[in-house]
């Protein structure tokens, strides 16, 4: 028998100070972390704000958004007035004032005009590259969650998705390169010196050149669908799986093929859990930028992709210009300077808020899923 | 309804004295009004229908149930020797080392047999390797493993069987010297013969430590406890010597489960 | 599907056989694409072998044409030259430390009342310019646009005298003093304020006055630095003649491959006419050989008196040694002593063993492919696109890669898994619904945004930090580029904190709560709990969870691109954990950097894929390690 004195503690419970510290310190680092991300975003919307809000209606810079980017010409006019113009202006200005000497003057290459080319590239970029990987992803995903079996193929192909998904994004930049850019096969009546191999169709003049698609929007989708494809494949798959077997089993007991079943008892529950993880797939697909440098990507482009093009198909094999390669542009190849900085912040919080949006949308929307679906 | 000491008043050598408990998962009443006295160095043991609060009565004892976020004991008093375990300077770690607890599944910690056993002597700040050795010999000796493991001390405790697992989770227990063992349904992962040995085991330590089982197994209770109560939805219908209750029932709820009616 | 089977059996046998086949043909649609994902890889494997396995026989001509022309010859002497430059350089340095840092009052005063005063005249330069250089602003018709230019001038000057820099080490009278002369400082002015010129006065007296006592050391240096002239102008002499040799080798080796090509179009071309006329060109295409030996013979002959300007600098050099002061006052000038004493031993060893190589060295020597890989693997240079010689060694590259990984995964290993517990064991259920979505989008920030952050505020604070009094215990500061190993490290860590943390969560979250009730029931406290059960059992993910953070943080583009410095040199660790603040370059950004300029097919780029192939490598082996422990930890 025990004193039952002991049962009550004379001063602190035991280790209540250590515990305390540790909960402290251990909670801190956490919180530290939160600070760090929120400072980060507070600095770039602090820096970035003057460049897309305005003080008047609509609140919105509507013209960075909007206008082509340019570069920023700087000068003083005789009376020793600042002008701050983008090159088209600039150009209208010295037609206006034809005579005047102007002094001072400075260029800074892409700070002037607006962002809306690379965000149509980057636009046109994922959007490409999201519907590439969905169609091969959740075809791949469909074969894997309902028809696969243990089999050597099944073993190779989920060893094929694992490595995939640790590729650094620089070597698909060079995969992409190397097969995208140089080595896919095109019908032409030219071949290019450097095709690979060439194959005659028998139609005029016409052959399959193995030469590449050049560095262009399809190049670029296809590299990033490829390096994207292992995480579409694994949440498409996951969203399949998560549809009770017994959905199946009754339909196929009704009479139902394996492919009705799949169209009317399994993907029509498990569609709304794929494209929500495809919102997280687009924010890491816009946000790539080594695997568009060599493939897709140009700094500097006078018109919109669509722009100029004899044949509306076209659009695929000409360059873009791209919102993170933008970034990279202003932020490595130019000097900084305070006229530099409109379009640098400005280019940064744009695409902040876009993955932003895409990122929160994605968790709410992956909550309310689970909120609604329980089966 | 309840046959029991209600006015027995508080005193040390009861084990434990529950008194007019209601307990609560949240908004979820699942104890109502329970009052019983649990006497020294017996095994009492708890039956009734899945879901009728006898695992939780149990883990209110050492109140393990306050890792549940919600779950909290809304009246009454629970007191060990005399001791009120719900008042503010109670000694939460002492108390959970004097009223240990065996789990439904077995749960040694992924690591050797020996640092199993010693884990409570460990964290209780013991560092002397010699009386940790002493210890866990002790231990495995009162749960009749020592002669199974005495070998592979360091090796995993996974490599046990299931129910040499179980009775490596007893001596962990014990090891600690406890006074109070509370068992939530020592056997229900268990094949027979496994379960035969942990109840050879239970009539072994009942000499030295007052126990308290969960059973869904009447015969597992008629074999092994002296005192045996039965609950059902939250409430305790009836309490008394086993020989009494099982024989000759005081309550037409006992003894339609005892004679497999429900359940 | 056996159901299906046996329903079909019984309708005729046409519309069994259609629809499974039709069946049969989702399935193979559906399967095909999933091996869609084994093409892609084996593509990836495949043409990165295409285009990097090119690389060793390319390089190993180049090599070869690097002995021949005897460009390798010129080496021998210059690399020992170049050794004894950079310990001139050390020297200087610590002299140069020793002086200043006696004076470092005065240089810190100096320092400040420039930079003050170059912030204001950043500042009002160009209206100012305009009142001296606009013709039209000088004519007295002009009035009106000469006050508006000195308007402009004044409300500039106001505005960059609202918010100063600091100037700690000025008093305040000097600080109001400097200002007031800015503030009444008449446009045409062209001379320094007054305090700044005293200051600098001020600054030179004392390096005076501190040199003096040092007359000797400068003696002994200048000395040093002298007995290498010979040496010098020799290589220079001889510089002139290889690079021709090479000229001419290099320009035979274009001429061979174009006979190769026209050689291979003529032997398919049918027409005879063009077939003649390609083998024609073949023909005319093949060059002489480059007579190499001629110019061989008058480098041989300079043999002898290359040995012999290497004994005379060993002579010059180990007196040196005896005459340089044994100890300097400050720690910066008594670090960078050290370390000239310290390579002292190996310089004199090679300007010993200079001779009987140069004696030894043949221009006829083969150059084997192992040479190459060899070379490849363990070279200290990568030097590309210059006059003299193109070395591909990637040693400074993975050098590089790996110290950014050391500072990035020693900061965050310890926060992230501390976050990953206090939020699995300590955080209530509204903390974690709080943290777990601010690290997730952490996550999804793009690594262009971090660099671009890394850049334009983490750099510029971290160098702020790096010059303050209060740091200067730190080893490596003032750091000289703000743009450093450092500097991209710390942005890494923020980039694999969140990789690291959810893996590490997920597993500590895998551990049966079982364990963790155990382990309350016989008594432990909390933190008991977490650090005897928890993290024990979990170990195995938390290791594969480094691991998957390691793996990112080395495939990393991006932000090391931006924020590395992209300088392609081994850093110097004479200067012991202050190498963590020099700039460097990487494996995953020297791909990022130079591939979009190098020529199609030529050594530098199938150079670049080799780099791929090692890089693909390494990231699959980490994340087959971490997967190992993953599978471990589901046992």
């Amino acid at each position: 028998m025990i004193d039952p004195d002991i049962l009550i503690r004379k001063g602190m419970p035991k280790g209540y100070f250590k515990d305390i510290f540790v909960r402290i310190s251990l909670g801190s680092v956490t919180y530290l972390i939160l600070l760090i991300a929120v400072m980060l975003f507070a600095k770039i919307v602090i820096d970035g704000a003057p460049a897309i809000f305005s003080s008047k209606f609509p609140f919105v810079d509507m013209e960075f958004l909007t206008a082509k980017n340019e570069t920023l010409h700087v000068f003083d006019d005789a009376e020793g007035t600042r002008h701050k113009l983008p090159a088209s202006k600039y150009n209208e200005y010295l037609k206006a004032h034809p005579g005047d000497t102007i002094y001072n003057e400075k260029t800074f290459s892409y700070s002037g005009g607006g962002i809306a080319g690379p965000i149509a590239g980057t636009a046109l970029l994922t959007l490409g590259a999201i519907m590439l990987a969905l169609f091969f992803g959740v075809s791949a995903a469909i074969y894997l969650a309902e028809y696969a079996k243990q089999s050597p193929f099944i073993h190779m192909v989920r060893l094929a998705i694992l490595n995939l998904a640790g590729i650094p994004s620089i070597v698909f930049g060079l995969f992409g390169f190397s097969v995208f850019v140089l080595a896919v096969p095109v019908i032409t009546n030219m071949p290019s010196d450097r095709s690979l191999l060439v194959v005659p169709l028998l139609i005029n003049d016409f052959c399959l050149s193995f030469q590449g698609w050049n560095s262009s929007l399809m190049a670029g989708c296809a590299t990033l669908a490829c390096m994207i494809l292992p995480v579409i494949i694994t949440a498409s798959e996951e969203s399949l799986r998560a549809v009770p077997q017994g959905f199946r089993d009754a339909s196929l007991a009704m009479g139902a093929t394996r492919w009705q079943t799949i169209r009317k008892c399994v993907l029509p529950y498990s569609l709304p859990g794929i494209l929500t993880s495809s919102l997280l797939a687009i924010t890491r697909v816009a946000g790539e930028t080594a695997p568009i440098m060599f493939t897709a990507a140009v700094a500097a482009k006078d018109d919109f992709p669509w722009e100029g093009l004899k044949n509306p198909l076209d659009i695929l094999s000409s360059q873009v210009q791209a919102l993170p390669y933008h970034i990279y542009t202003l932020a490595a190849r130019i000097p900084n300077s305070e006229y530099t900085q409109r379009a640098q912040y400005g280019s940064v919080l744009v695409f902040l808020i876009l993955v932003a949006v895409l990122s929160f949308g994605s968790m709410i929307l992956r909550a309310k899923l689970r909120a609604k679906l329980k089966w | 309804m309840v046959n029991s000491p209600t006015e027995t008043p508080v005193s040390t050598d009861r084990a434990v004295q529950i008194r007019n408990v209601n307990f609560s998962y949240g908004s979820k009443q699942v104890l109502h009004d329970v009052t019983l006295d649990i006497p020294a160095n017996q095994v009492t043991a708890f039956i009734g229908p899945s879901g009728c609060g006898k695992s939780t009565l149990i883990r209110c004892i050492n109140r393990i149930n306050d890792r549940i976020p919600a779950a909290k004991v809304t009246s009454g008093s629970i007191h060990v020797h005399g001791i009120d375990i719900h008042r503010e300077d109670i000694n939460l770690h002492e108390l959970r080392r004097r009223v240990g607890m065996v789990f439904q599944k077995y749960n040694p910690f992924a690591k050797s047999i020996y640092e199993n056993v010693v884990y409570g002597l460990r964290i209780a700040g013991v560092k002397k390797r010699s009386e940790l050795d002493e210890a866990a010999e002790k231990a495995l000796t009162n749960a009749a493993l020592w002669n199974e493991v005495k070998d592979r001390l360091h090796t995993s405790a996974f490599g046990l069987s299931g129910g040499q697992q179980q009775r490596l989770c007893i001596a962990r227990v014990i090891a600690t010297e406890p006074d109070i063992v509370l068992m939530d349904e020592p056997c229900a992962a268990l094949d027979p013969l496994a379960t035969l040995k942990i109840e050879e085991l239970i009539n072994e330590l009942k000499k030295k430590f007052t126990i308290v089982i969960v059973t869904h197994n009447m015969s597992q209770a008629t074999r092994c406890s002296d005192r045996t109560a039965f609950m059902y939805l939250g409430k305790l219908i009836e309490y008394g010597d086993t020989m009494q209750i099982f024989e000759n029932p005081g309550n037409s709820q006992t003894e339609a489960y005892i004679t497999g009616a429900f359940g | 599907m056996a159901s299906e089977k046996s329903s079909n059996a019984k309708t005729s046998h046409k519309f069994q056989r259609s629809g499974f086949s039709y069946e049969q043909l989702i399935r193979f649609f559906f399967a095909s694409n999933a091996g869609l994902t084994i093409v892609i890889l084996t593509l990836i494997i495949a043409f990165l072998l295409k285009e990097g396995l090119g690389f060793f026989p390319g390089y190993r001509r180049d090599l070869e044409t690097y002995r021949i022309a005897g460009l390798e010859f010129v080496d021998i002497s210059r690399n020992n030259l170049t050794s004894h430059e950079q310990l001139t350089s050390l020297l200087n340095r610590a002299y140069y430390a020793e002086v200043n840092g006696k004076s470092a009052r005065e240089l810190k005063r100096t320092e400040e009342a420039s930079a003050l005063y170059n912030a204001f005249t950043d500042q009002v330069g160009p209206t100012r310019d305009l009142i001296i250089n606009n013709p039209q602003a000088r004519t007295d018709a002009n009035a009106g646009m000469k006050a508006a230019l000195l308007g402009n001038y004044e409300k500039q000057r106001e505005k960059a005298l609202l918010k100063p820099i600091n100037t700690p080490h000025l008093t305040a009278k000097e600080r109001e003093g400097l200002l007031e002369s800015l503030r009444t400082r008449p446009p045409e002015a062209t001379e320094d304020p007054p305090l700044v010129a005293a200051l600098a006065q001020e600054f030179v007296a004392a390096q005076q006055k501190h040199a003096a006592p040092l007359q000797e050391f400068r003696t002994v240096i200048d000395d040093f630095e002298s007995a290498g002239f010979d040496l010098g102008s020799i290589i220079m002499e001889m510089t002139e003649s290889v690079t021709v040799t090479k000229e001419q080798l290099q320009t035979a080796d274009i001429l061979e491959k174009d006979r190769k090509t026209l050689l291979a179009a003529a032997s398919g071309e049918k027409d005879p006419v063009e077939r003649e006329r390609l083998l024609a060109d073949a023909r005319a295409a093949l060059a002489d050989k480059p007579d190499v030996e001629t110019p061989m013979e008058a480098l041989l002959e300079r043999k002898p008196e290359c040995a012999r300007l290497h004994e005379a600098l060993k002579t010059a050099s180990s007196d040196a040694l005896k005459k340089i002061p044994s100890r300097l006052s400050d720690p910066d000038a008594r670090r960078l002593l050290g370390a000239a004493r310290k390579a002292w031993p190996q310089f004199i060893a090679d300007l010993e063993a200079a001779p009987k190589k140069i004696s030894a060295w043949k221009h006829t020597d083969p150059v084997p492919l192992s040479d190459a890989i060899l070379s490849f693997l363990t070279g200290k240079k990568w030097v590309t696109g210059g006059e003299w010689q193109d070395f591909y060694g990637i040693l400074p590259l993975a050098v590089g890669s790996l110290m950014i990984a050391m500072i990035a995964l020693s900061i965050s290993i310890p926060v992230s898994i501390s976050a990953a517990i206090y939020v699995n064991h300590f955080a209530k259920p509204r903390e974690q619904a709080l943290v777990k979505p601010v690290i997730e989008f952490i996550q999804a920030i793009p690594s262009v945004v971090l660099g671009f952050v890394g850049i334009l505020v983490f750099g510029t604070i971290l160098r702020e930090i790096s010059v303050m009094d209060a740091f200067q215990w730190v080893p490596g500061f003032p750091i000289e580029e703000r743009l450093n190993i450092f500097t991209a490290g710390c942005l890494l860590a923020l980039m694999s904190i969140p990789t690291i943390f959810s893996l590490a969560e997920d597993a500590l979250n895998n551990v049966p709560s079982a364990y963790a009730e155990a382990s309350e029931a016989l008594g432990a406290s909390h933190v008991q709990t977490a650090f005897r059960v928890m993290i024990p059992a979990s170990f195995s993910g938390i290791l594969a969870a480094i691991l998957l953070g390691f793996g990112r943080v080395i495939g990393e583009t991006m932000v090391v691109l931006l924020v590395a410095g992209n300088r392609i040199k081994i850093p110097d660790f004479s200067e012991g954990l202050g190498a963590f603040f020099q700039p460097s370059h990487t494996l995953t950004g020297i791909i990022a950097q130079e591939l979009g300029e190098v020529p199609l097919g030529s050594v530098h780029y199938r150079a670049l894929f080799v780099v791929g192939i090692v890089l693909f490598a390494v990231v699959l082996g980490i994340n087959a390690t971490a997967h190992h422990f993953v599978n471990r930890a589901k046992k």
